[in-house]
């Protein structure tokens, strides 16, 4: 080879080369800067989920409410036993006909410089109600006024009791920023510089890969030990549990169960599994609506229960979850407590495919012509569509073992997966449901049995009532708990609630998940274990609480 | 003159395409059901206000024809509708991403065309050695190769079992850097097995091309005569290979411009390789029809004005080409 | 998305395809016996059609032999994504279902789709290119721009958007691969068609005021389809290879399982983390196989027809 390609050949590779040797040089020093320290006194949180917006009065998200609620602070927060605990009040009264709240506040300042009064606190309980637009809004639905009488007070009028303290969901926002936006100004307003007057500043949200929030010194409460708290969007949950093993990340609230397990035993690395106030359900589409393309077989109720028999929740759990959840019954998960109504099991009406055979034989359903499907008096089978979200691989698993269980016991069903906004749309035609049985979840919004029972309201048709239940009894018991101040008297309603809901089958409840999280024990210390989750939670305590190792 | 007709008929056929292109994104991406309000509906108690409200931030409620007339008026001024997920224009996020693919793409352009031609004119200097065959080989093995899967094994290889190589995002999180110097060497290091992974799958074209025209020239007979002549070879390999070569090469780009972007996507996502590619797979898992269209729109004209140049490069290179 | 096969040596211009097979006279009847006997004799392309047959009987047989029952879940956590062991060759998968029977069904499924995806574009392609490169003129214009148009399009958001409406499925697949890739098809055919036009025998024939319809199935086709089968072969390894990425990207079938699902779950399931290589390595080297004996198979064909291309040997 002549010696004009060799020198053009030889300066390539010495380029190449060029570039390898910082680069191995680099990836040495990324490791080495990848050694785990909290000398930065930074807490880092690996997630795979984004939020929507920094806007709190248009976000629906999670992600978004747990980097918010460090940013801006509620009246009152949640503390690590979910007890309320002074935030931005420092003590509240209710009136003697618990329609009334008093709220004596503190001083505080914004993080730009402004100082907070009563009229900020005001002004966010009345934008809420005004433009009726938010997650907030189902709050304030009863408020009829507010009174601000003096910089430290503010008095919150309702139209019933409530039992709900609305100060323990509410984020306060300033009023010199929001005020005289309308409602569609307030959808569009990006809010991408939040200012609060929270334990955090905002810094910068770089999209697709990390939040950065500082502390603000001039906080009222105790100072917290992280000087930064940056959140780290991972595309893919096993790479964010690799960067949990090589110590890029401190802590990582949402694990699936099949990595999870594979963390245990990671050197430096503790994993915990706490119960969550989430479940996943088969919804049964019970609309009364005459334009419903939902099969009428569907609302004869022994149909229901059989379907209810027929499938055995804790096999769900054991292969769809890998045994990390708890099998479920009513709408209250167990992380609820004393709120969750405890069926013995000899009363679930789970896992008794003989049961379920009965109960269809005795309502006329029979397999008429040898096909395997039962069929109706009239001839209809028991055929039905089930749906379910694609990408989420727990429910594609669970549909599938629903589908062979139902087999067993004569009821067909086909199944055909969607993404999750098609699955939205579907089930969410209010005007004319056309889909039979899906699969899907719920998570609580606040943690008050309020939201969870309140999804099969009558009113919440076109909301969010999934399945259009509609029973007047139990609108009945719903409202009157909502009203019930008195702690054992509620606790008595809360459990008919959901003992009636239970028993007429719309909702097939298959699991509890529990909340899987892993967080590095050479970092950071004195995370609490809390129900519901250390982070991604109703509290942000932990995130003020722990302390460098 | 007749150049400039020529040129003039050229371009008014892209306008037509691009504006085609526009109209099918357009109706592809508005007759799809689903809408932002259902997709929020889920996630908590949404008001009839609520709804009315984001429906009128989006301009859902006009009838199809005015939303088609307001997209064109945005798309003059450059803009291309609102996230349904982020709620803000799909311009500000495309931009927000849009570096990272750029420096992405541009690395595994440019190292596959520099990497392949040399490797191929090599191979064609040494044909029929062993060299040449292992090359061949290696490429067409290379060109069989899933995109995707090729980043799977480069992250399991390097990422899991050697721990050689970073395997996502583009840079160390929270990372303090000492110097600038040090912080490009740290992207460098982000950026080698994602681009590694497109240069593997995407190199073939360009060995072959090479190593074939290398070959065609030092074939023809006039190579004979000039290294009876006594002339260097490697001056004539050199100028005439490189213009025997330009031709396809060029073409070749052209095509690689078009397979390295569609490539970006699947490596962005096996990476977390903080592009547009990944901005459209999470797009496309959350159904974000704006951002899918307006990512798709961009992807499009891109391709459409490469695939331009590059014919009026061919034409200027080639004057014997001429439209049937 | 589709990496178009370019024959090694000759890329398409900007408006021709690559240097068609010309033969100077219309098909001889030992021609196919040639090709056979220069592809045979071809080192790659050996092991192309080897490679071939091998694939090919695993596809049909695989299946019978070994089937694959797709809700054999396992019904506690113990079975999932297990090694490979006497009793499952290829490990369990996250669902703890044997991974080896599920390759060899998923075989089938990726094969079949790469067949209908490519007959659906080879088909199209064909009668688009014959049409635009006999007729010329204004009908040519206007199927150039056609493939123009159809040219550009991603495969990406018409998945979507059909899917939308449908449900994700393997006929959406193959339609939109099918739909994406005939452009690059009919651009080489009408090229083809272009040159055979001006051949002599052609324009005697014309003269003599034959139709035209005759003059296409009589001389035009049979001189095209060396060309067009050849292409074909080409065409199958980049519809499966568009398959397994779509399907990857989670776009795919999701109760089918097919090489490209397999990984899409594998991903999802941790499977790279957790080093379960027996669960993402082999349906990646099905695919690798698969798509090389198609394309070296294909190439030799190529070359057997136009003897200009085997110079690069």
């Amino acid at each position: 080879m002549s010696a004009g390609i060799r020198r053009r050949e030889f300066l390539k590779r010495a380029g190449l080369l060029a570039v390898a040797v910082p680069g191995v040089a680099t990836v040495l020093d990324a490791c080495a800067s990848v050694v785990p320290t909290a000398k930065a006194r930074i807490l880092r949180v690996g997630w795979t989920i984004e939020p929507d917006t920094m806007n709190p009065l248009t976000t629906y998200s999670t992600e978004a409410v747990e980097v918010l609620q460090l940013v801006y602070d509620q009246l009152m927060h949640y503390d690590l036993e979910l007890k309320p605990e002074a935030g931005l009040a420092t003590s509240w009264t209710y009136s003697t006909d618990a329609k009334s709240i008093t709220y004596t506040l503190r001083s505080a300042t914004w993080h730009d410089g402004k100082p907070f009064t009563s009229a900020d606190a005001k002004f966010t309980f009345d934008l809420i109600k005004s433009s009726k637009a938010s997650q907030y809004y189902q709050w304030v639905q009863n408020l009829v006024s507010t009174e601000a009488p003096n910089a430290t007070t503010l008095v919150l009028h309702f139209s019933q009791p409530q039992a709900f303290n609305p100060g323990l969901a509410v984020p306060i926002i300033p009023q010199h920023i929001w005020t005289g936006m309308s409602a569609t100004k307030i959808q569009k307003f990006a809010n991408a510089h939040p200012i609060g007057t929270g334990p955090y500043k905002f810094v910068k949200w770089v999209k697709g890969t990390s939040i950065e929030i500082e502390r603000n010194d001039s906080w009222w409460g105790t100072k917290p030990a992280a000087s930064k708290v940056s959140w780290i969007l991972f595309q893919n949950e096993d790479v964010m549990a690799q960067s949990l093993k090589t110590g890029a990340v401190d802590i990582c609230p949402e694990i699936p169960p099949t990595i999870w397990k594979g963390l245990s035993g990671a050197a430096h690395v503790k994993t915990v599994s706490l119960p969550s106030f989430s479940f996943h359900h088969i919804g049964i589409n019970v609309s009364d609506n005459p334009k419903s393309g939902g099969n009428p077989l569907l609302k004869d109720r022994a149909v229901r229960l059989a379907l209810s028999y027929a499938v055995d929740r804790q096999q769900l759990v054991n292969v769809a979850l890998d045994g990390l959840g708890t099998a479920a019954s009513t709408l209250l998960p167990v992380g609820f407590g004393e709120w969750h109504l405890d069926i013995p099991e000899s009363q679930q009406l789970n896992a008794d495919p003989a049961k379920a055979r009965t109960i269809l034989t005795a309502a006329g359903y029979v397999d008429r012509n040898g096909s395997g499907v039962r069929t109706s008096k009239d001839g209809k089978p028991l055929s039905f569509r089930l749906i379910a979200i694609q990408s989420t691989s727990v429910d594609v698993a669970a549909a599938q073992l629903f589908r062979d269980a139902c087999a067993k016991v004569g009821i067909q069903l086909k199944l055909t997966l969607l993404d999750a906004n098609s699955l939205g749309s579907t089930v969410y035609n209010a005007h004319a449901p056309n889909w039979d049985i899906f699969v899907w979840g719920w998570d609580a919004g606040v943690y008050d049995p309020d939201y969870m029972l309140g999804i099969p309201l009558c009113n919440q048709i076109g909301s969010n009532n999934d399945v259009y239940y509609c029973n007047r009894h139990y609108d009945q018991l719903y409202n009157q708990q909502s009203v019930t101040i008195d702690h054992a008297a509620r606790l008595a309603l809360v459990h008919e609630a959901q003992q009636y809901y239970y028993d007429d089958a719309a909702y097939i409840i298959m699991w509890y998940q529990d909340k899987l999280q892993g967080y590095r024990t050479d970092t950071w210390q004195g995370w609490q274990r809390v129900n519901g989750g250390m982070v991604l939670n109703f509290t942000r305590d932990n995130y003020l609480k722990v302390r460098p190792v | 003159m007749a150049r400039f007709r020529y040129l003039g008929r050229k371009v008014a056929w892209l306008a037509i395409t691009l504006y085609g292109v526009v109209t099918f994104n357009f109706v592809l991406f508005h007759v799809l059901p689903g809408n932002p309000v259902q997709l929020l509906v889920r996630s908590g108690h949404l008001t009839q206000q609520a709804q009315a409200a984001i429906t009128k931030v989006y301009g859902l409620n006009h009838p199809i024809l005015v939303q088609y007339a307001i997209y064109l008026r945005d798309l003059l001024h450059g803009q291309l509708g609102l996230s349904y997920t982020y709620r803000e224009p799909v311009s500000t996020l495309l931009g927000q991403y849009l570096g990272n693919t750029v420096l992405l793409l541009a690395a595994a352009t440019l190292l596959t065309i520099v990497l392949g031609v040399l490797v191929g004119v090599i191979a064609a200097n040494r044909r029929g050695g062993r060299y040449d065959s292992v090359t061949v080989t290696t490429s067409v093995i290379g060109w069989s190769l899933p995109t995707f899967w090729t980043g799977l094994i480069l992250v399991f290889v390097f990422g899991v079992w050697l721990h050689a190589f970073p395997i996502f995002g583009s840079q160390t999180p929270n990372a303090i850097y000492a110097s600038p110097w040090l912080r490009y060497e740290d992207i460098a290091a982000h950026l080698f097995l994602p681009t590694l992974t497109l240069v593997i799958v995407n190199i073939a074209q360009f060995v072959l091309v090479a190593r074939v025209s290398v070959i065609e020239v030092l074939a023809e007979d006039f190579m004979l005569t000039a290294r009876a002549k006594g002339l260097a070879r490697r001056r004539i390999l050199w100028s005439h290979a490189v213009r025997n070569a330009l031709l396809p090469i060029v073409t070749s780009s052209a095509l690689l411009i078009g397979l390295v972007v569609s490539g970006a996507i699947e490596v962005e996502t096996v990476f977390s390789w903080p592009g547009m590619g990944l901005l459209v797979y999470n797009s496309v898992l959350n159904r974000d029809y704006p951002v899918i269209e307006g990512a798709f729109l961009v992807f499009a004209i891109v391709v459409l004005l490469v695939n331009f140049a590059s014919d009026l490069l061919y034409q200027a290179l080639d004057p014997r080409v001429r439209e049937a | 998305m589709v990496r178009p096969i370019v024959a090694a040596g000759h890329v398409p211009g900007p408006d021709e395809g690559p240097v068609p097979a010309v033969s100077s006279e219309p098909v001889k009847r030992g021609q196919l016996r040639d090709v056979w006997e220069f592809v045979w004799h071809d080192r790659l392309g050996r092991v192309g059609v080897v490679a071939f047959v091998l694939v090919v009987i695993i596809a049909v047989a695989g299946p019978l032999i070994f089937p694959f029952n797709s809700a054999a879940v396992t019904s506690t956590s113990a079975g999932v994504l297990l090694p490979p062991s006497g009793q499952h060759w290829m490990g369990t998968d996250e669902l703890g279902r044997d991974v080896f029977r599920a390759f060899l069904s998923a075989a089938h499924i990726s094969l079949e789709v790469g067949l209908a995806a490519t007959a659906i574009s080879m088909i199209l392609g064909a009668a688009i290119g014959i049409v635009a490169g006999y007729y010329g003129r204004w009908i040519d214009n206007l199927l150039m721009r056609l493939t123009d148009f159809f040219l550009v399009l991603p495969q990406i958001p018409l998945v979507i958007a059909l899917a939308a409406f449908f449900g994700q499925s393997l006929g959406i697949i193959i339609l939109v691969i099918g739909m994406t890739g005939w452009p690059t098809t009919a651009r080489i055919v009408r090229s083809q068609t272009l040159s055979l036009r001006e051949r002599q025998f052609i324009t005697r024939v014309r003269s003599l005021g034959t139709p035209d319809w005759r003059i296409l199935r009589v001389h035009i086709l049979p001189n095209v389809m060396p060309l067009i089968f050849a292409n074909t072969v080409l065409v199958i390894g980049g519809a499966i290879l568009a398959e397994a990425t779509l399907s990857f990207l989670g776009l795919g079938d999701p109760v089918q399982v097919s090489w490209g699902t397999m990984l899409h779950s594998a991903f999802d399931a941790g499977a790279i983390g957790r080093g379960a290589w027996w669960y993402f390595i082999p349906p990646g080297v099905g695919i690798v196989i698969v798509v090389l004996a198609f394309t070296l198979t294909g190439h030799a064909i190529d070359q057997a027809l136009n003897p200009r291309l085997r110079g690069s040997r």
